[in-house]
């Protein structure tokens, strides 16, 4: 049980990793449109949800900072999202 | 009344509220940058792209990457603090503050190689943000990294205790801000198109 | 009055509120200039009378808060001030400047005044806030370096508080940047540079400094709240905006001539800047709900929350108005500009002067607090002021919308001089309420001649 609650940030930090991985490849891949923007969107999303939660601990805090954090995103993300599509056209 | 009245009382954000003020304007700040970064290029995606494919992602990937496990080494370090061993504690945040300077030197290379090709915040809108943005978030690094040594020093000294890490997570907390919006940043300025 | 030598702050006090008065009447001078031309042609030019308002402003806040530190500064040292005659010395050498500089102005042509006073070996006059005659500008500078000397002096040998350190650092930026009024290079980009660089760099930096300390003070005073919870806030509230304000400055630069990326730097930075005046507020309000004690000085802690208010009305919200470049390419330097000039340099600084005198004067004149009835005039005088200050932003702010509206956007633009007529309306409505203003002045000045049984009510 123990072993397992300090095994956590190491699973969390490796699967940043990854994901990091992931946005690189996509991005040396040249790929481009939507469906690939809004996957380096949704990817971006987790992971600085994963950040916020068990990086900066907020996850045992009140709903309020989590709301904040995941607003955050939702917000600028969205913005985002919708600045590319309207450059799509 | 919102909670930052009581910027003195134990809540249950980790370490001083007062940092906290500072995070959420920090990521204000960015986060209307992040915006009027996407809505420029909307009005000029051709030229966007094309000095987007300038950037070195590799570099942008690796400073994700070292940005990542820093903050890794600094959840350890908070770990370590709250069973009482400050000496653990210096040892990961002194990983961390390492990383912190890997990182401050790639991004150094990164901005020698586009003055060194005269590029400019007046080159194009793209540069400008992409200059404002890495320099601004730069300059956190830089910050986050003196937080980071005083706290460093500190627990050298044993002056944190199961009973009061409190600045070390403020520290902690501040560097994890560094991080989160490094994360947003990359894949919006260097690779999305 | 704990310390002896915190009597100095009297002589200050006083002045500033003499020169509080004659800024006044010379502001009503000019609004009625506004729309009778020539009003007072040719004793007083309306660029005489302006020249006279804006300066005698900024003497009197310096008279305020040169007075309001001295009786601060022993209090929260523990200790007599370093030295009271220079105190003193410095206040005649001040005043006597002042005097002589506004006299100059009014009695000599600008261009004379210049050539008399060495302009040409050193080229410094002719910018708004700036316009002082060369030996002015030394005696500022001679002055404030005696003021800073005295002061740090004081906190050196004595206790050293959050407060005083922030009132310290803000009184050096005070002087650090009045200097850059001394470099008036004849390129004009350059030009307007440094004259940001002490207009911008003062108002929306050091000045916020000494702001903070002083709002502090007075509240740890009034309401008996822990120091340890007002230090953090003072060092929160300072390091926010010394960030935003510095860069703010961009916000200045949008049309200048400096490179166009300040047009983003300036509008996300200044927009920012409403955060710290959001928080004076709240802590403001915050230490009043949660006093330990009732301090029979009723009118000060009015003064102290209607700053905090009235300086994010002015400076926050009249600030972010026209902050954002796409808004201030509309309204740079119309009408709206003065509304937020007005309510900005009272809500923050003349109310903030207010509050210290009002929380300092009883003691200084021995008594914990006025008589009643003085406390009530008073009050009477805040509010009138206060609401009559809020109305001439309001009627400027109408101004400014409809100049912008007639002059810049409208498909068939109108010239500058044909929106002004339009907008007459407005200067008369500003005029009522500067006269307003005026009474809610003399009312203050009366209350200090109230007499009474000097006692704690309610
Ligand atoms: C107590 C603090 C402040 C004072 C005393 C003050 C005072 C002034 C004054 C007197 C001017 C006119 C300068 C001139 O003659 O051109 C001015 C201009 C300006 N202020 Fe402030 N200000 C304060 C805070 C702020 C803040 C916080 C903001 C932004 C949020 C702001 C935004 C502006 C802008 C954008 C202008 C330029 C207007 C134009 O383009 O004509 N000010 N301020
Ligand atoms: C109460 C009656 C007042 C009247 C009628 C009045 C009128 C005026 C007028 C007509 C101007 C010149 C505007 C221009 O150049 O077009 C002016 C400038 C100014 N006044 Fe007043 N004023 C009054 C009170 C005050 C007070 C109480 C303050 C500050 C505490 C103040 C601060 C200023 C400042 C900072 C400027 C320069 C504004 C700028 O550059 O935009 N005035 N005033
Ligand atoms: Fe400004």
């Amino acid at each position: 049980m123990a072993n397992n609650k300090a095994l956590f940030p190491t699973v969390i930090w490796l699967t940043l990793v990854a994901l990091t991985i992931i946005t690189f490849s996509l991005g040396e891949s040249a790929m481009s449109g939507k469906g690939v923007m809004l996957t380096l969107l949704a990817i971006t999303m987790i992971k600085s949800q994963l950040v916020a939660n068990y990086f900066m601990a907020l996850r045992k805090t009140k709903f309020l900072w989590r709301a904040i954090m995941f607003g955050y995103f939702i917000i600028v993300g969205s913005l985002i999202a919708m600045a590319y599509l309207m450059g799509l056209k | 009344m919102p909670p930052a009245i009581n910027i003195n009382n134990q809540d249950d954000l980790p370490g001083d509220f007062a940092i906290w003020i500072f995070i959420f304007a920090e990521m204000l700040a960015f986060g209307v940058l992040f915006v009027a970064y996407a809505f420029s290029r909307a009005q000029d995606v051709e030229l966007f792209n094309a000095s987007q494919l300038t950037l070195s992602r590799i570099s942008g990937a690796i400073n994700t990457l070292v940005l990542i496990t820093s903050s890794y080494f600094v959840v350890q370090g908070v770990a370590a603090i709250k069973r009482g061993l400050n000496k653990q504690c210096a040892h990961w945040l002194t990983g961390a503050f390492i990383l912190g300077g890997v990182f401050v030197v790639i991004k150094m290379v990164e901005f020698h190689a586009k003055f060194a090709a005269d590029i400019t915040m007046s080159t194009n809108n793209f540069y400008m943000f992409y200059l404002s943005l890495t320099f601004f978030h730069f300059m956190h690094v830089l910050m986050g990294m003196v937080i980071l040594a005083m706290i460093i020093m500190k627990a050298k000294r044993g002056g944190y205790s199961t009973q009061d890490y409190v600045g070390v997570e403020t520290g902690a907390s501040f560097w994890h801000m560094v991080d989160f919006l490094w994360i947003i940043l990359f894949p919006l300025v260097y690779i999305i198109r | 009055m704990k310390y002896k030598s915190q009597a100095v702050a009297k002589l200050y006090f006083i002045a500033a509120i003499g020169l509080f008065l004659g800024q006044i009447l010379f502001g009503l001078i000019m609004g009625l200039q506004y729309v009778v031309g020539d009003f007072l042609f040719p004793v007083i030019p309306f660029n005489v009378a302006r020249m006279v308002h804006t300066n005698l402003l900024i003497v009197w806040l310096l008279f305020g808060f040169m007075g309001a530190s001295y009786y601060l500064i022993p209090e929260e040292s523990e200790t007599e001030l370093y030295s009271p005659k220079l105190a003193i010395i410095t206040f005649w050498i001040f005043l006597v400047a002042g005097a002589v500089t506004v006299l100059g102005y009014l009695l000599v042509p600008y261009a004379s005044l210049a050539k008399w006073t060495g302009n040409d070996l050193l080229n410094t006059m002719g910018r708004e806030f700036l316009e002082q005659p060369l030996p002015t500008k030394v005696g500022i500078v001679i002055v404030a370096l005696s003021w800073l000397f005295n002061i740090v002096m004081t906190v050196l040998k004595g206790r050293k508080t959050a407060i005083s350190i922030v009132l310290s650092l803000g009184m050096l930026g005070l002087a650090v940047f009045f200097l850059f009024s001394f470099y008036n290079p004849v390129n004009l980009v350059k030009d307007k540079f440094y004259w940001w660089w002490v207009v911008h760099l003062w108002v929306e930096g050091v000045w916020e400094l000494i702001l903070g300390a002083m709002l502090a003070f007075v509240l740890i005073k009034v309401t008996g709240v822990d120091r340890e919870v007002v230090e953090k806030w003072l060092y929160v509230i300072i390091t926010m905006t010394l960030v935003t304000g510095i860069i703010g400055t961009g916000h200045h630069y949008f049309w200048i001539g400096a490179p166009a990326y300040w047009q983003w730097w300036g509008s996300v930075f200044s927009a920012l800047e409403p955060i710290p005046f959001l928080m004076m507020t709240i802590f403001a309000f915050n230490m009043v709900n949660k006093r330990r004690r009732e301090h029979p000085n009723k009118a000060a802690v009015l003064w102290a929350l209607g700053t905090s208010v009235m300086a994010f009305l002015g400076a926050g919200l009249w600030g972010f108005l026209h902050t954002l470049a796409p808004i201030n390419y509309y309204t740079h330097g119309t009408q709206l500009t003065a509304a937020h000039g007005h309510l900005a340099f009272f809500g923050a600084y003349a109310l903030v002067v207010l509050t210290m005198i009002s929380y300092a004067m009883p003691i200084l004149r021995g008594r914990a607090a006025n008589p009643e009835r003085a406390q009530i005039m008073e009050m009477w005088s805040f509010w009138l002021m206060t609401i009559s200050m809020f109305f001439i932003a309001l009627f400027l702010t109408g101004a400014g919308i409809v100049q912008v509206w007639l002059q810049r956007m409208s498909p068939t633009p109108m010239s500058f001089m044909a929106v002004q007529d339009q907008i007459s309306i407005f200067y008369w409505a500003r005029e009522g309420a500067g006269l307003v203003f005026l009474i809610g002045l003399l009312l203050y000045i009366g209350s200090f001649f109230v007499k009474g049984e000097s006692r704690a009510f309610e």
